[in-house]
């Protein structure tokens, strides 16, 4: 079986599943990683990410299965610091946006149209006051 | 002797007239903190937020 017939089969029993199954770390980091660098893929001011151009189907999943994991951490984040999973999300989407997003790369902020980020910081929301 | 009963007639002038009157006011006085407890909150999160990224760059790719 070769590596492509491998991959082909794991995504065809997560999409007859629903499970993403999760391939090593570092392919799974790295199709992200140059979708992202390609302007395909993109933070977003909710914590998550998000896709903004055409993407395969792989990449696709990674995006997802990434964001169910994030998920998981902002549920632990918020569970310690008393408030709902959204917020915790929010404070992050505040630090990847202000710190993590790099020019030339996409991000959005709400259900507004993907941006690419230029020279300058992004305008954050009013509610990443201190974030820094 | 004179003085004296000058300066005790004149306290209570002293008092109608030159006392600065303090009057409750009609309202209760609210003090807002929740402005100060919020940004408290947003400042933790946002040092939880600092942490998480930085313990799990798997997630957070770039």
């Amino acid at each position: 079986m070769t590596r492509k017939m491998m991959i082909a089969a794991g995504a065809a029993v997560a999409l007859a599943t629903g499970l993403f199954l999760v391939s090593p770390a570092g392919a799974q980091s790295a199709g992200v990683a140059a979708a992202i660098a390609a302007g395909q893929v993109g933070e977003q001011a909710d914590g998550y990410l998000g896709i903004a151009g055409s993407v395969g189907a792989d990449v696709r999943a990674e995006v997802e299965a990434i964001n169910i994991k994030r998920r998981a951490a902002y549920t632990d984040m918020a569970t310690k610091r008393g408030v709902t999973v959204q917020d915790a999300a929010a404070a992050i989407g505040c630090q990847t946006l202000g710190n993590r997003v790099k020019p030339g790369q996409v991000y959005r902020i709400g259900a507004g149209a993907w941006q690419t980020k230029g020279a300058g910081p992004i305008a954050l929301p009013s509610y990443c006051a201190t974030a820094g | 002797m004179k003085t004296k009963r000058i300066l005790i007639a004149g306290l209570p002038a002293l008092a109608l007239g030159g006392c600065i009157q303090v009057k409750a006011p009609d309202k209760p006085i609210e003090i807002n903190l929740n402005v100060k407890v919020q940004q408290e909150v947003v400042v933790k999160l946002q040092r939880d937020a600092q942490t998480l990224i930085q313990n799990n760059p798997e997630l957070f790719p770039q």
